[in-house]
């Protein structure tokens, strides 16, 4: 429509705008507005209880906020069902307990991912027979996951593989927005690492990730850091650009959270 | 291609394909109308003082029977199913055979429905109230007895070796180590056996044994339907509050849900309450006994039988065995398929509307309430008598017992699948076939198996109406008093049930196994 002449920016993948949520005795995210543009990968960062969940639950629409708005590539909250769903499958969340179906083997998981596209028939087929076999195999690759594991049942999976099946079937889904919720919480040092590459690496544009943390130790590779504490946004700057005084005051007292030795 | 979890629920509704083929050709082309006018009647039940007073009258000897019966089915079914626990003799006397004996002993009463009980004591003693409550608490108990003692001879042994071997008598052993384990599992069913009570009050009501049902009769026979539905909310208040009564106190006592997997809670603290409540129940069960003029010694006085038909078993023996057997079991098959696939598929329709389970729970209760031969009957209205009529008319009181049970597992298993497949962009209904069936399916087909016995049992109840199967002879025989059919086609009953539950035991063991 306007002037033609810089190249017009693609709108936000994920924008909030003073969003509320309330809580008991204190709400649990207050006056909250953040951006997410293509490639960004962005690190949520915040004691427990700050109110990271709130965020991304609001982020992939599961809570709607009290007040505030919240846009997904510049639209907000889609009226009719078939719209809203549509986009509901931009959106690619991580949960923390990941949510695999475990009565279903490693394929049929990973096309829980296309079930927003698919109609009746091919989610029906799908629990009869094998689909989209090639495009399930590169999905594993691409997480350097054996793709005989394909008719495994997941539940007969080890810990870090069903993190890896978790993460294919949110490639499945073909989102812009990757949500994660402390994916990290309860792994070990190394699989840690190697579960953020991976995230870090299918962030990359035209998708963005906002991934939430509680501790502050694994933020390389980040773009951006988000401080969030009792509800509201401490701060929003480059990872650059952050001050050890920033986490310091982000975590109160008790500072990082280090390990403590046992009393 | 093997159907993977979320869609075996689903399989047996695969019964509706031959169903939509075949009814339409049954219709007899009238009773549109009729029907029109039962459904219309559903809002604008008769206030009429004289009409509700009636229908009160009658669903006070309903609840009672049903109460009566189902605290003598507890008082006859606790210690028989003692006495038929492997462990109990076993720890005692140091063999289990007496247990094995006591079990094939009660096997005969269990497989005979609490109806056919009602009419041969019907015939044997004659109208009066005492025939309801014993002919439910015959089968009742004999039920109870087989959950008693399968549910002792599923605990752990060891709490028990060890105080036997500690030097602890063998009765206050038991006591210790059985009982505190056995309580919650034994009031979990206790609660349920009086929702069945209640069921099979107002069903034998139908048949003329006292109570509401037989106003129900009356009043659909003679196209009364308003006053019809004055009866039906009645009940339909009553079951639903007896049924969160019941669902309270056992959440409450913390007992197991039926279709819970969780392990259960010890009882704890609530045991006084629970003592208190016992004791308040003999003076409630006393005064309804009075109350509905239920004497005991009247059953004594028995009528003379007819003499036995001459030629002996010969005529006995040509009934179209094949055929009744045959017909028995297609409507078992058919309307526990119906029962078990429709409740999933239903509840999957109407998943992505916010009022459609409120409309489910309605349509389910009124399927629970609503006597099978009332609705074989309401069909007849628009269909030629038929097996597949009896079969929708016994499917549809099932769907409701299981339609529940399974509203109640999908509940209670946790919205965060579903919440994340929609999340991801799934359609509601997918979401819950999903998310929530995957997990639920293969104890919901277990139940569904033990249902499919109890409505092996429950086919003489359409039979009776719908004229198939082994019922429609046993009407037969029974008013023509020829007792040498009665004799056989109660045998052929019996046998076909335990053979019936024996194949459900084994579907039930094989599902469950991990």
């Amino acid at each position: 429509m306007a002037a033609p002449s810089p190249a017009p920016q693609p709108p936000a993948v994920l924008e909030l705008r003073q969003i509320h949520v309330p809580g008991r005795g204190q709400p649990r995210l207050d006056g909250v507005s953040l951006q997410l543009r293509p490639g960004e990968r962005v690190a949520l960062l915040g004691p427990s209880g700050a109110g990271k969940s709130t965020l991304l639950a609001v982020a992939n629409g599961l809570l709607s906020p009290a007040s505030g708005q919240v846009l997904w590539r510049g639209e907000p909250r889609a009226k009719g069902a078939r719209a809203r769903r549509r986009q509901q499958a931009r959106i690619g969340t991580l949960w923390q307990d990941l949510r695999l179906i475990d009565e279903l083997t490693v394929q049929q998981n990973l096309n829980c991912g296309r079930l927003a596209q698919w109609g009746w028939p091919r989610a029906v087929l799908n629990l009869l027979l094998p689909l989209e076999t090639n495009a399930c195999r590169d999905s594993l690759r691409q997480l350097d996951l054996d793709p005989d594991l394909l008719e495994q049942p997941v539940s007969l999976l080890s810990g870090g593989q069903r993190q890896r099946v978790a993460i294919a079937r949110l490639l499945r889904q073909q989102p812009t927005l990757l949500l994660a919720d402390e994916p990290l919480a309860s792994l070990d040092p190394r699989l840690a690492k190697e579960l953020l590459e991976l995230l870090l690496l299918h962030g990359q544009a035209p998708r963005a990730l906002l991934l939430s943390l509680h501790r502050p130790d694994l933020l390389e590779g980040f773009d951006r850091v988000i401080g969030l504490r009792q509800g509201r946004l401490q701060f929003d700057c480059p990872l650059a650009a952050l001050q050890p005084q920033q986490l310091q005051a982000l975590y109160g007292e008790s500072a990082v959270p280090v390990p403590h030795p046992l009393p | 291609m093997k159907p993977a979890a979320p869609l075996l629920p689903l399989l047996p509704a695969l019964v509706l394909l031959p169903m939509a083929l075949v009814l339409p050709g049954l219709l007899h082309g009238g009773g549109w109308e009729l029907l029109g006018a039962f459904a219309a009647a559903a809002l604008h039940p008769s206030g009429d003082p004289l009409v509700l007073g009636s229908l009160v009258g009658g669903l006070g000897t309903t609840v009672g029977m049903a109460l009566l019966g189902w605290a003598m089915s507890l008082l006859l079914g606790v210690p028989l199913g003692l006495l038929s626990s492997r462990l109990l003799w076993r720890s005692l006397v140091g063999t289990a055979l007496p247990a094995e004996l006591v079990r094939r002993l009660l096997a005969v009463p269990r497989s005979i429905h609490e109806l056919i009980w009602g009419l041969l004591l019907l015939q044997l003693v004659g109208q009066q109230p005492a025939v309801a409550v014993l002919a439910i608490a015959i089968p009742f108990g004999a039920l109870v007895a087989r959950v008693v003692s399968d549910l002792l001879d599923a605990l752990p042994e060891r709490n028990l070796q060890g105080l036997l071997a500690a030097g602890t008598p063998a009765p206050a052993a038991l006591l210790t180590a059985l009982g505190p384990p056995l309580l919650p599992g034994l009031i979990s069913y206790g609660g349920y056996r009086l929702e069945c009570a209640l069921r099979s009050a107002t069903l034998l009501g139908v048949f003329g044994l006292g109570g509401l049902g037989n106003e129900l009769l009356l009043t659909l026979q003679s196209l009364q339907f308003r006053e019809l539905w004055s009866g039906l909310w009645l009940l339909l208040a009553v079951m639903l509050s007896l049924e969160a009564l019941v669902s309270a106190l056992r959440r409450r006592w913390s007992m197991p849900a039926r279709l819970a997997l969780e392990r259960r809670q010890p009882v704890g603290r609530s045991s006084r309450e629970l003592v208190l409540a016992a004791a308040a129940l003999v003076p409630l069960l006393l005064g309804v006994g009075r109350a509905l003029a239920v004497d005991p010694a009247a059953l004594l006085h028995w009528e003379s039988l007819p003499p036995l038909p001459t030629g002996g078993w010969q005529a006995a023996l040509q009934l179209p065995w094949l055929t009744l057997v045959g017909e028995t079991v297609l409507l078992t098959t058919l309307a526990a398929a119906l029962a078990v696939g429709g409740a999933p598929l239903l509840l999957l329709l109407v998943a992505p509307w916010p009022w459609g389970r409120w409309l489910l729970r309605l349509v389910w209760a009124l399927g629970r309430l609503w006597p099978p031969p009332l609705t074989a009957l309401l069909l007849l209205f628009l269909f030629k008598p038929s097996l597949w009529i009896a079969a929708l008319a016994l499917g549809f009181h099932n769907l409701g017992i299981l339609g529940r049970l399974l509203l109640e597992g999908v509940e209670a298993a946790g919205p965060e699948r579903e919440d994340a497949l929609r999340s991801g962009g799934s359609g509601a209904r997918l979401a819950l076939l999903y998310g929530r069936f995957s997990g639920l399916a293969r104890s919901y087909l277990a139940y569904g198996a033990y249902r499919a016995d109890v409505i092996l049992r429950e086919t003489v109840v359409v039979g009776l109406v719908a004229g198939t199967g082994l019922g429609s002879q046993l009407r037969e025989s029974l008013s023509a008093f020829a007792f040498d059919q009665l004799a056989l086609l109660l045998a052929a009953y019996a046998l076909l049930t335990l053979l019936g539950e024996d194949l459900s035991d084994r579907a039930r063991r094989a599902l469950l196994r991990p």
